[in-house]
């Protein structure tokens, strides 16, 4: 299975999840919903698999492979989450989430060759990029919760309460990823943290949350809107050590490409 | 809350309001000193005067851990108004340090671009240590099994900042270079002075493979991958021989990739150290055909460009490496005699000295006559290694049970 024929799944996959996701606000049609979601996610997890295959490496080298994933992983957390919350925005936002990811994916694929460097030839590599960005998709449904509850201008604690445990798992999720990150380093380059630029966004991230979960410790009606503010304001500072970093001057010879 | 609102500040017990002026004046202090004395320099740290640094955090961490039943500054130093405020200063000196280029000695005045011995950063970590490492003595005096979390990804964490940060100046990090066949000891640090290891390393054989090549069109006249500014590659790949390049349609009718070229201009498959990729190929643009050979060469063979026409030409890039393997003899003074294969992602452990695949003449590939290693000795890695695995023995709790314990006024106990 070729890059080419990803727009045979993906039009099909953005059809399921827009579909379930507008089906989950009537009662009548939540199973139907239901199916919908998993048969989207079925579809583009069998591209995936069959993608990997076909380029005898894993693909999450580069940017579009990463984003490739994130719709994957948005799609089952906004279901499993919508399982065990069950609110259904959450379906719908995350279906509209991953669908725009599919479609950067289809408008601007970004290369896709064969080729791994050697450094990136290690079992580390697989658990270090899907930790990372299941992460990343847990933090964007956590995101999601927050815009809506700093909306609402009355806290509901249900949403808080789906806020944190997003962003405990997430964090769980984001430390391993940067863990195995490191002992991966060691065995490469002989050091665990050398302080390049991903790195040092990394850690940015993982301190912006970490005040999060600490602000998040008291009860107090101040600190709760601090806490949503910073629920935000990590995502960004996430989404530049995603995407921004190979932008930026301090980066420029940064072995991480994605 | 209603006591915090009314309350005038620094009367006791502290809260957000002193937390963050503490962290303030702290800033302030460690850039004051940034400008009178300059970076911080952590060599000042190297044995033994770590060991002794060590000791004096593990120290005062105890003490004022067992403090905080009596004394509202110990409790106030480790509680969460105060983690907070010092996780928020290292968010923002590292954001500031993320827009920065780094560099080993600065250039400015407050050390932006030397953060990580800067003393502002210096300051704060070390406080972070003692607020982190008193908190964990505190809730150790109550200890409940079910905060094992807790315990993991504090203790934990005091233990990797704590190891990682007096440790850096114990490490030791040196190149080898070692030309095929030849026993090498003297290796060069990061100013390039010559020294003596206790290791000597023979280089049997260096190896390399690579990926299949891709191929592009360039313009004559500049050499520039073409259409200009955004070049187009074609990548050789069994499973596809056919697709489009810069306007042509073209096939590959056979890749050879370890290929020798024969007398009449034509390649055959050979496997020795000067082969190189090389490709049959069939262009076709506007009815007209062009076929040939297209090779990119090496230091034992030229390379082979097929003539599109007078402005163009389609060529095929150097290849990616896929691996490379040093063949080698090591031999320590404590008369080990290890043979061992090196390459990148398989470092070889002797004695207390990890030796790493570092690099081989890049302009010569494959055919490089010699091998270049990295040396590192690390004496505190294993309490950072057991730091980073009570981690994330702690991430798995996280994950595990998600946020279980609720808000609360005042800290636990
Ligand atoms: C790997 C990094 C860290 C993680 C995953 C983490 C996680 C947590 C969690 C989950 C809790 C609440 C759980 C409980 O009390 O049982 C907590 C509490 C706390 N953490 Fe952290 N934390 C980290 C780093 C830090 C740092 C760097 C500091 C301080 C500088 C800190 C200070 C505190 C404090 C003061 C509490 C409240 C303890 C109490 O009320 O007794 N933590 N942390």
């Amino acid at each position: 299975m070729m890059w080419s024929n990803f727009i045979w799944f993906a039009l099909p996959a953005i059809l399921l999840w827009l579909s379930s996701g507008a089906l989950v606000y009537s009662k009548k049609n939540e199973r139907l919903s239901n199916l919908l979601m998993l048969a989207g996610i079925a579809i583009f997890a069998f591209f995936i698999a069959g993608f990997w295959i076909h380029i005898e490496r894993p693909p999450m080298r580069t940017m579009g492979e990463t984003r490739l994933w994130y719709s994957m992983f948005l799609s089952i957390v906004g279901f499993v989450a919508y399982r065990r919350w069950k609110y259904p925005w959450l379906l719908s936002f995350t279906a509209v989430v991953a669908t725009v990811f599919v479609v950067v994916n289809l408008v601007k694929p970004e290369i896709h060759s064969k080729s791994l460097m050697p450094a990136l030839q290690s079992p580390w590599f697989v658990p270090h990029v899907t930790a990372y960005i299941l992460s990343y998709a847990m933090f964007g449904s956590a995101t999601i919760g927050a815009i809506i509850q700093l909306w609402k201008k009355d806290q509901n604690k249900g949403v808080f309460n789906f806020i944190d445990n997003m962003i405990y798992v997430g964090y769980g999720f984001l430390m391993l990823g940067l863990l195995m990150g490191a002992i991966w380093a060691k065995e490469a380059w002989g050091h665990y943290w050398s302080w390049d630029p991903k790195e040092t966004w990394a850690f940015v991230t993982c301190a912006a949350y970490l005040g999060y979960i600490h602000i998040r410790l008291r009860r107090n009606k101040k600190s709760n809107t601090v806490a949503l503010w910073f629920v935000i304001l990590a995502f960004i500072l996430l989404m530049i050590t995603w995407i921004g970093v190979n932008y930026l001057p301090s980066a420029q010879s940064s072995v991480h490409v994605y | 809350m209603t006591e915090s609102r009314n309350r005038k500040i620094w009367s006791t017990p502290w809260r957000y309001a002193e937390s963050i002026a503490v962290v303030v004046a702290l800033l302030v202090i460690g850039y004051l000193l940034q400008i009178v004395v300059g970076e911080f320099n952590f060599f000042l740290l190297a044995k033994p005067a770590n060991y002794v640094i060590a000791c004096v955090i593990t120290f005062i961490c105890i003490a004022i851990g067992l403090r905080c039943t009596k004394s509202s500054f110990a409790r106030w130093l480790s509680g969460v108004e105060m983690s907070v405020s010092l996780i928020v200063a290292l968010l923002l000196l590292t954001i500031i340090m993320g827009f920065t280029p780094q560099t080993t000695h600065s250039h400015s005045l407050l050390g932006f671009d030397v953060m990580t011995s800067s003393w502002a950063f210096v300051i704060i970590y070390t406080i972070t240590l003692i607020s982190l490492g008193a908190l964990v003595v505190r809730r150790l005096r109550v200890f409940r099994i079910k905060d094992y979390g807790f315990y993991l990804n504090h203790f934990g964490l005091w233990l990797f900042l704590l190891c990682s940060g007096v440790g850096y100046a114990d490490m030791e990090r040196y190149i080898m270079h070692v030309r095929e066949g030849e026993t090498e000891w003297r290796v060069y640090d990061d100013d390039e002075n010559i020294k003596e290891l206790p290791i000597a390393i023979t280089l049997l054989d260096f190896d390399m493979d690579y990926y299949p090549p891709k191929l592009a069109v360039i313009d004559l006249e500049n050499g520039e991958v073409l259409p200009n500014g955004k070049g187009d590659y074609f990548q050789i790949d069994n499973d596809i021989p056919k697709g489009n390049l810069n306007g042509w349609e073209i096939e590959i009718n056979q890749y050879i990739h370890n290929a020798v070229r024969n007398s009449d201009s034509t390649y055959q498959e050979v496997h020795m150290p000067g082969a190189t990729p090389a490709a049959k190929v069939t262009a076709i643009k506007d009815g007209i055909i062009r076929t040939g050979w297209i090779c990119g060469g090496n230091q034992a063979q030229l390379f082979m460009t097929l003539s599109l026409d007078d402005k163009t030409s389609m060529v095929m890039t150097v290849c990616e490496p896929r691996k490379f393997i040093s063949q080698v003899e090591v031999y320590t003074k404590s008369e080990k005699n290890i043979s061992a294969a090196i390459e990148v992602n398989k470092p070889l452990r002797v004695d207390n000295w990890v030796i790493y695949q570092y690099g081989y003449d890049n302009n010569a590939g494959r055919l490089s006559s010699y091998s270049s290693f990295e040396l590192v000795y690390d004496p505190w890695i294993i309490p950072v290694y057991i730091g980073i695995l009570m981690m994330m023995a702690g991430s798995l709790s996280m994950i595990w049970e998600g946020k279980r314990r609720k808000e609360s006024e005042n800290d636990v106990e």
